[in-house]
């Protein structure tokens, strides 16, 4: 299967979009609208000093409903999911959740995915794993793997195909 | 032949926009029993009061059915008006069709079906009602004040001054609770002490006064007009007729200067023997019992020096706790509140730095009496700080913490932040985060522009955390008025806490069958009408143990508390309720049970007669007997089991 | 008491952090801990969290159908996935239609999701189950004179709602095991800075200089070494250091170890087994510094 089924809002995503719009409602009613723009989220946020991210103007620009703005928005990619945001919340919003669902939306809208997303998504599909056994180097300059170590058999889903069915379901689930 | 009158209300549209009062009112008409029915827009007004009592006469009506708002709204009103118009006021029934009914239901067809059920069912209740007659108890005229901060010196006063006899009770050696603490009030800068210490020196010389300091209530009982409080003393190990407050035995003490002061916030030391602060009231002495070497180890060097110090002989170590009882017919509970501990928000670093003081702990230094006679020092180097910190809403406004609003931190903090600027002069940095800033009393605005104007840096927001470098303090804020994150290095960070319930309120409020608020304050009867009434009739709250308040607040609701309970001491008698239970005498086996449910101790075992009794004045009508009696002896009046099973039938 | 644990690897540890399971793998057994290799598991599904979050809660409830199938009780080394595993039993406990839901889509790999299973970390493995007691008893060489500090990682940490394996905003069990091997914990205010790794997919650079900033300072307040317990903290703090100092311009030269691999030095085990020689940064350091 392709990566595209899970990533995009082919036809038969629409349900998946209509789940994840579900649940950004779900956080714009539920959570949102309690804050009142303290910036304490921002003010300790990891990313923010490097690259600007500014929790509490997320949460207003979502109460103002502007979505496609922020879906947008390549500021969302910039989370280090700390999630010192939603553990010093004051008021039980959490910004990090609506940056997960805003990216997720962005996503199946069919943006632009960053970086390597896309590859580690592959090798889950392919392996289960995000990457497979790397080769690395020691302090003194030698090259080893993890069979040269005396590790035992790496843990992997044993039948890719079934694996990989079950995945799909995520894909063409209807609700 | 009974004949009822039922007396429909609109409540303007509160009701008649979901109910169809004329359709109800018709219906009524023809209930079995019913007379008369009739609807007016509103029923507890003089014009709607004058058309029940003539009702009454024109149709000899001897009990009324008003369907109207909850019984608690206004039962009271129209028993007076049935009463006037001359029918017995225990045949007065009410039916709640607007909380029940109209308030609680859009669709207007089935509210009015269920209020015409409502109406027929408070019909058959109206037409068995026995009509009673309340009994009379005299009213001792002294009051209970529980806490001896500001509200509860306020509410003695008023009470004392007003002709009645106090009894002031105070759980630590002296009176004047956090207001003694403060060095000056918002917004006007009055010196505390200046306008405390009159008052506290008048509770100490007030002839109705009796001031019973470091003392604790042990249990209440009875009812309104007529309690019996058990009062433990403790010991002071200090002879207060003796003593002269000279502080002979403090200056000796052995561990003088070694332990932590807790009328200092922990900024500075007393010994075991001590007074809490230099105006206490009463100027005497105590021996902290905790700490004391002789009381807790039996031992003080050859002998205790504050006992050989003490020219008049009133060091006495082998004073024991007494127990004393009181009877008083009011009282008013004023035991203030606790603030929080800001070392829960461990990321603030009250606990990591010594540098990161409350404003309890500022208002200290600031003090002339404090620790530092008034000079603001840096706890860590003892130097005078060049830049300080305020942090508001420490855990106030905070759904992990306090989700309410601590109505002082805002003023309390441009308060210090005005007294901070005239100690330490222009050169340091006055930095406040705040959320949003309260001003909202008297004169607050205008303090809160004044300091604006001291070159105080005002950030808008809550910071994240408060980071103790090596040699001071930073507090990344990003300022929503700026947009733009500021890194502030700091030498002193105040925090500006919450304030909680005291932490044995809820112990506290079983004791006296009080009720607390989600927020674990005492909660008041009304949060408008009656303000400083409780549920139970007769105890009233003021100051900071209801909510939150500032003293202008404080003092004023002490007053009006003081003021409530003389509408009761002020009166020789009280009629008590009739709606309480009674015993059938040839059903009642003895067995006992009533006495142990009951939770007023309203119910004693008459030996003879082999039965259980009703105390009418301690019986609160709550109803416990009555479902505990295995033999249905236990009758609440106008509440019986027949009358209820009639109401239920005409529901269903 | 024997303590049975499904050793859940994930993905970073098994394919190039192998000195964290190399070490894990030699200190824990000697502890009293039977660590089960169990086949068949997958990604926790954590670093697609961005991306689709019920595939994030399929992966994660999947390979704790695998632990539960075999009755056992799981260990997660790394912090990213002891989340993932954690916030999932959550989210199912709560949700009995998301369990069901997620139930019919593992029933293609004829796999279930039942119950809680209980889950540990490095951390709360050590420090609650294990105990200080026994683990001053294992210490043969002790580590005396070392100021190391500890870097807990904010997986491990947060959210608190759900239950973390030490505190979030006072995390102190890092540092009462450190002291139980001799060395002495140093408190830093960085300690809770986050290291970067979670950018590593989208904006290494970035990544990179969240880790080279909290290095610089814990170089500068002169730290004799960091401890982490976490494959993605380490990779950032350890492997890619070097890249971290060209970030803020700095050389580093802090010595990094997995806290597993500091328990084995304790214990007296040969290097070579703890995989040191797989550590990037200089932790020959930390061996010299040691006084007996």
């Amino acid at each position: 299967m392709s990566i595209i089924d899970l990533t995009s809002m082919g036809e038969p995503q629409s349900e998946l979009r209509k789940e994840l719009n579900d649940r950004l409602t779900k956080l714009q009613d539920e959570i949102s609208d309690y804050c009142f723009q303290c910036a304490r989220c921002t003010s300790g946020c990891e990313a923010h000093k490097l690259l600007e991210l500014e929790p509490h103007k997320i949460v207003a620009l979502l109460k103002r409903g502007l979505l496609n703005e922020l879906i947008n928005a390549d500021v969302i990619w910039t989370c280090m999911t700390c999630q010192k945001c939603r553990e010093r919340c004051p008021q039980r919003v959490a910004p990090i959740e609506i940056l997960f669902a805003l990216k997720n939306i962005a996503v199946a809208n069919g943006k632009q995915i960053p970086g390597k997303y896309t590859a580690m998504l592959q090798s889950i599909l392919t392996m289960g794993l995000i990457q497979d056994v790397q080769q690395t180097t020691t302090r003194t300059n030698t090259t080893v793997k993890r069979d040269d170590l005396g590790l035992p058999p790496l843990s992997k889903p044993v039948d890719a195909a079934k694996f990989q069915a079950g995945i799909m379901k995520i894909a063409m689930e209807k609700v | 032949m009974r004949r009822i009158g039922v007396f429909v209300c609109h409540c303007g549209i509160n009701i008649a926009q979901n109910v169809d009062v004329k359709t109800l009112t018709e219906y009524a008409s023809h209930l079995n029993g019913v007379v008369v029915a009739k609807e007016y827009k509103y029923m507890c007004s003089d014009v709607g009061a004058t058309l029940i009592k003539d009702t009454i006469k024109e149709f000899k009506l001897d009990g009324i059915v008003i369907a109207s708002c909850s019984p608690r709204m206004h039962e009271h009103t129209f028993r007076r008006v049935a009463n006037d118009g001359g029918v017995n006021p225990y045949r007065v029934e009410i039916s709640n069709i607007r909380e029940q009914c109209s308030w609680a239901h859009s669709d207007k067809q089935k509210a009015t079906e269920k209020a015409k059920y409502l109406v027929r069912s408070a019909v058959s209740k109206a037409l068995s009602l026995e009509p009673l007659k309340p009994s009379t108890l005299k009213v001792i005229p002294e009051a209970l004040i529980i806490g001896g901060g500001i509200a509860g010196i306020q509410a003695s006063l008023d009470l004392a001054n007003d002709g009645f006899k106090v009894h002031l009770v105070e759980r630590d050696p002296s009176i004047g609770g956090h207001m003694a603490q403060l060095d000056k009030t918002f917004p006007t800068l009055d010196c505390s002490s200046c306008i405390l210490t009159p008052k506290m020196m008048e509770v100490a010389n007030h002839e109705n006064i009796e001031l019973l300091s470091y003392a604790e209530i042990v249990s209440i009982e009875g009812s309104i007009g007529n309690y019996t409080v058990k009062i433990r003393k403790k010991p002071r190990y200090v002879d207060v007729d003796k003593c002269t407050g000279c502080g002979d035995c403090a200056t000796n003490c052995r561990l003088k200067d070694r332990i932590t002061s807790e009328f200092n916030q922990g900024m500075g030391k007393r010994g075991a023997a001590y007074m809490p602060f230099p105006q206490a009231v009463p100027l005497k002495y105590v021996i902290d019992d905790k700490k004391c070497l002789f009381l807790t180890k039996g031992k003080c060097g050859d002998e205790p020096l504050c006992k050989k110090a003490c020219a008049q002989n009133a060091i006495c170590f082998d004073q024991k706790e007494e127990i004393i009882e009181r009877k008083v017919g009011a009282i008013i509970v004023a035991t203030g509140y606790d603030v929080m501990d800001p070392a829960v928000v461990y990321e603030y670093g009250y606990d990591q730095s010594p540098d990161v003081i409350t404003t309890l702990e500022l208002e200290r230094l600031i003090s002339s009496s404090g620790p530092t006679k008034g000079e603001i020092l840096r706890p860590s180097n003892q130097q005078k700080p060049k830049s300080v910190t305020f942090i508001l809403c420490v855990g106030s406004r905070d759904e992990t913490q306090c989700s309410w609003c601590c109505r002082i931190g805002c003023m309390t903090a441009l308060k210090q932040v005005y007294l901070l600027r005239e100690k330490l002069g222009e050169d340091v940095e006055i930095n406040v985060c705040y959320n949003d800033l309260r001003s909202f009393g008297k004169g607050y605005e205008e303090f809160y522009r004044k300091v604006r104007g001291l070159h105080t840096n005002m950030f808008r927001g809550r910071p994240s955390e408060v980071r103790p470098m090596t040699d001071h303090l930073k507090i990344d804020i990003f300022d929503t008025t700026t947009n733009k994150l500021f890194e502030i290095k700091t030498d002193m960070v105040v925090l500006v806490p919450a304030m909680m319930p005291r932490k044995d309120a809820a112990e506290f409020a079983r004791l006296l069958h009080l009720t607390l608020s989600g927020d674990g304050f005492f909660l008041e009867a009304h949060p408008k009408l009656r303000p400083v009434d409780t549920f139970v009739n007769g105890i009233f709250i003021a100051g900071c143990c209801q909510a939150p308040k500032d003293i202008q607040d404080t003092v004023s609701q002490a007053s009006a508390a003081a003021s409530r309970a003389t509408t009761i001491l002020s009166q020789e008698e009280l009629e008590i309720d009739p709606l309480i239970a009674m015993v059938d005498e040839d059903v009642c086996t003895g067995c006992g049970i009533c006495i142990e449910v009951c939770p007023y101790e309203a119910r004693t075992l008459n030996e003879r007669k082999r039965i259980a009794e009703v105390n009418n004045a301690l019986c609160a009508g709550c109803g416990s007997c009555i479902a505990a009696c295995p033999s249905n002896a236990s009758i609440h009046k106008n509440f019986t089991k027949k009358q209820l099973l009639n109401m239920v039938d005409d529901i269903m | 008491m024997k303590k049975r644990y499904a050793l859940f690897p994930g993905c970073l540890m098994p394919t190039e952090q192998y000195a964290y399971e190399l070490s894990l793998r030699e200190t824990l057994p000697l502890l009293g801990v039977e660590l089960v290799d169990v086949e068949g598991f997958s990604c926790c599904g954590e670093p697609m969290k961005s991306v689709n979050q019920l595939l994030t809660l399929y992966l994660s409830a999947r390979n704790l159908a695998i632990a539960q199938k075999h009755h056992l009780d799981i260990y997660v080394p790394c912090a990213m996935c002891h989340l993932a595993l954690t916030e999932c039993q959550h989210i199912l406990e709560k949700n009995p239609a998301m369990k069901e839901r997620i139930n019919g889509m593992l029933a293609a790999e004829e796999l279930t999701y039942t119950e809680k299973t209980h889950l540990v970390h490095t951390v709360d493995l050590l420090h609650d189950v294990i105990g200080i007691q026994t683990i001053k008893e294992h210490v043969k060489k002790p580590l005396h004179g070392l100021k190391i500090a500890a870097h807990y990682g904010c997986h491990i940490l947060r959210p608190k709602e759900i239950g973390r394996p030490d505190d979030s905003e006072n995390p102190q069990k890092i540092e009462t095991i450190l002291k139980a091997l001799g060395a002495e914990p140093v408190n830093y205010p960085q300690k809770l800075d986050c290291c970067g790794a979670p950018l590593l997919a989208n904006l290494p650079e970035s990544a990179l200089t969240k880790t080279g900033q909290k290095l610089q300072a814990i170089q500068e307040q002169q730290i004799q070494g960091l401890v982490d317990v976490c494959p993605w903290c380490h990779k950032m703090f350890d492997s890619r250091q070097t890249k971290a100092g060209e970030t803020v311009a700095v050389k580093l030269d802090v010595p990094v170890v997995y806290l597993t691999q500091l328990l084995g030095i304790a214990f007296g085990i040969p290097p070579e087994k703890l995989g040191l020689e797989l550590n990037l940064s200089p932790v020959e350091k930390l061996q010299q510094e040691a006084k007996p």
